[in-house]
């Protein structure tokens, strides 16, 4: 479980998030929406420690982050994946060095071993055979799962991801949504995930946190997001004519 | 203002860059990656301006400074000195700030604002240690070796295009380059590479490694990198001149 209180951070005098507390839970797959430029990125950042918060605690199973010696972090930071918006695979590493990179920097484990481990990765997220081509020999939804693969690599407590469905197709956004949601329960993850895509919040939003201007407006789940008055999630929510159009049928549904 | 606050984070960032490795079995793999690639794939280039610049300097010795008063061998020992005392020293690390810098800044740079970087810090890895580490090392210490292939193929341009503008013989020209040869001048060139060396890996990483932005600031990076390095290179080139000839 991560808890969040009361966390702040600006920029250059600006504000980007303005008391914001939360509680993401344990094996649930918990998402952070919100529109572009409302704080969702730099809250994840800060919750993994890549920005510094100006006030807030930030609990990692009731251990705060800020308080903790550099050795400590260091041991948190073994127990987190992230997978971010483009992948961030690295570049001169095929994808098999990829997915071995954390068991080579932090195990002792021989290669057979480190093998077996990421060809067990690769298969749970039905990639075969690419073992040893290079991050720009495959697709971006490969990019994707590739790092997921290596965020699972060393067993994660903690799973972060960045807009995971940007620049997919539908069809492979849902594949990656199940495919989190999946790895989430099996592993008894806490995951946080980054989104605008509405498709994530309906099939994996089992806890919601809307956030605007920096700030927590809506906190619920995927069927309660549908009925809310918050007039600003709305806003977000049935913004397009598809959702629109779904709002009238739902509410002619409940008329009748 | 803004200068103070570069140095003083690229002394940060090089106090994080000597931190004890992660595991030394990993940055030895990095390292041996490095020298082939910043190193040995620096020789060819190095090889060719060097055969160039010797036989250039021999033939501006010829054209220049032959007279009936001075001995025709100080065509073989000018070329020598002025190879050993600057040309394949300093020259050559303005060369390699510009092939080996702008290679570096643009890597680290690009690895920045594609989060290749964020992303081993999430890790838990020291990602200045683990990137940056491994160049120093082998820029530092393949910089004398490139030093000493330079003077080498320079010396060769010399012995052939000497001889061909028909005022120097390759005897003569063999004389020049083992009369009046003063080992420090070696030892001397060899301080300053290590130096340039150092200079050449650090000033591009601290460049490439807090880019922000995108491809254009990468591209603007790396000619920063080049520009900020070379002048860095001419200016601790004077001061070493002045405490090591003293």
């Amino acid at each position: 479980m991560i808890e969040i209180k009361n966390i702040c951070k600006s920029f250059e005098g600006r504000d980007v998030l303005k008391d914001i507390s939360a509680v993401f839970e344990k094996g649930k797959t918990n998402l952070i929406i919100g529109q572009s430029g409302s704080g969702k990125t730099v809250l994840l950042k800060s919750i993994v420690g890549l920005f510094e918060i100006e006030c807030g605690e930030i609990l990692f199973d009731g251990r705060d982050v800020r308080t903790m010696d550099f050795k400590e972090q260091k041991l948190l930071r073994q127990e987190i994946g992230m997978v971010f918006q483009n992948g961030a695979l690295f570049d001169s590493l095929t994808v098999e060095e990829n997915v071995r990179f954390p068991m080579d920097m932090f195990t002792n484990k021989g290669l057979k071993e480190k093998i077996k481990r990421v060809n067990f990765c690769l298969d749970r997220v039905n990639i075969k055979e690419s073992n040893h081509l290079y991050p720009s020999e495959i697709s971006g939804g490969m990019r994707k799962r590739v790092a997921i693969a290596r965020a699972i690599a060393l067993n994660p407590k903690y799973l972060f991801c960045d807009e995971p469905n940007s620049g997919l197709d539908p069809v492979t956004s849902i594949l990656i949504d199940s495919l989190i949601k999946d790895i989430t329960a099996e592993f008894d993850i806490t995951t946080i995930i980054n989104t605008h895509d509405m498709n994530s919040v309906m099939e994996i939003g089992d806890k919601i946190l809307f956030i605007s201007e920096g700030q927590k407006c809506w906190e619920g789940n995927n069927t309660q997001i549908f009925s809310t008055r918050n007039k600003k999630l709305n806003a977000f929510v049935f913004a397009s004519p598809f959702s629109k159009k779904f709002r009238e049928l739902k509410k002619m549904e409940e008329d009748e | 203002m803004g200068v103070l606050y570069h140095i003083g984070q690229y002394f940060l960032l090089l106090v994080r860059v000597f931190k004890k490795p992660e595991k030394n079995s990993i940055y030895r793999q990095q390292l041996v990656f490095e020298i082939e690639k910043l190193g040995i794939n620096s020789i060819g280039i190095v090889a060719i301006i060097s055969v160039f610049m010797g036989g250039i300097i021999t033939l501006q010795l010829t054209y220049n400074m032959v007279s009936p008063l001075m001995p025709n061998y100080i065509i073989g020992l000018g070329n020598r000195d002025t190879l050993i005392l600057e040309f394949s020293s300093t020259i050559l690390s303005l060369m390699l700030a510009g092939k080996v810098g702008s290679n570096i800044a643009s890597e680290l740079g690009s690895m920045r604002i594609t989060e290749q970087i964020d992303s081993m810090e999430i890790m838990g890895v020291n990602s200045a240690s683990y990137l940056i580490l491994p160049k120093i090392i082998a820029v530092v210490f393949m910089s004398p070796l490139l030093f000493i292939i330079s003077v080498a193929c320079g010396l060769f341009g010399g012995l052939i295009t000497g001889p061909l503008s028909g005022t120097v013989t390759v005897a003569t020209y063999i004389t020049g380059i083992t009369t009046l040869f003063v080992p420090y001048y070696v030892a001397f060139s060899i301080i300053k590479t290590f130096v340039f060396g150092f200079l050449i890996a650090t000033v591009p990483a601290y460049l490439g490694y807090y880019v922000q932005g995108g491809a254009l600031e990468v591209g603007r990076a790396s000619t920063k990198a080049v520009v900020n390095t070379s002048i860095l290179i001419l200016f601790f080139d004077l001061v070493l001149t002045q405490l090591l000839f003293k």
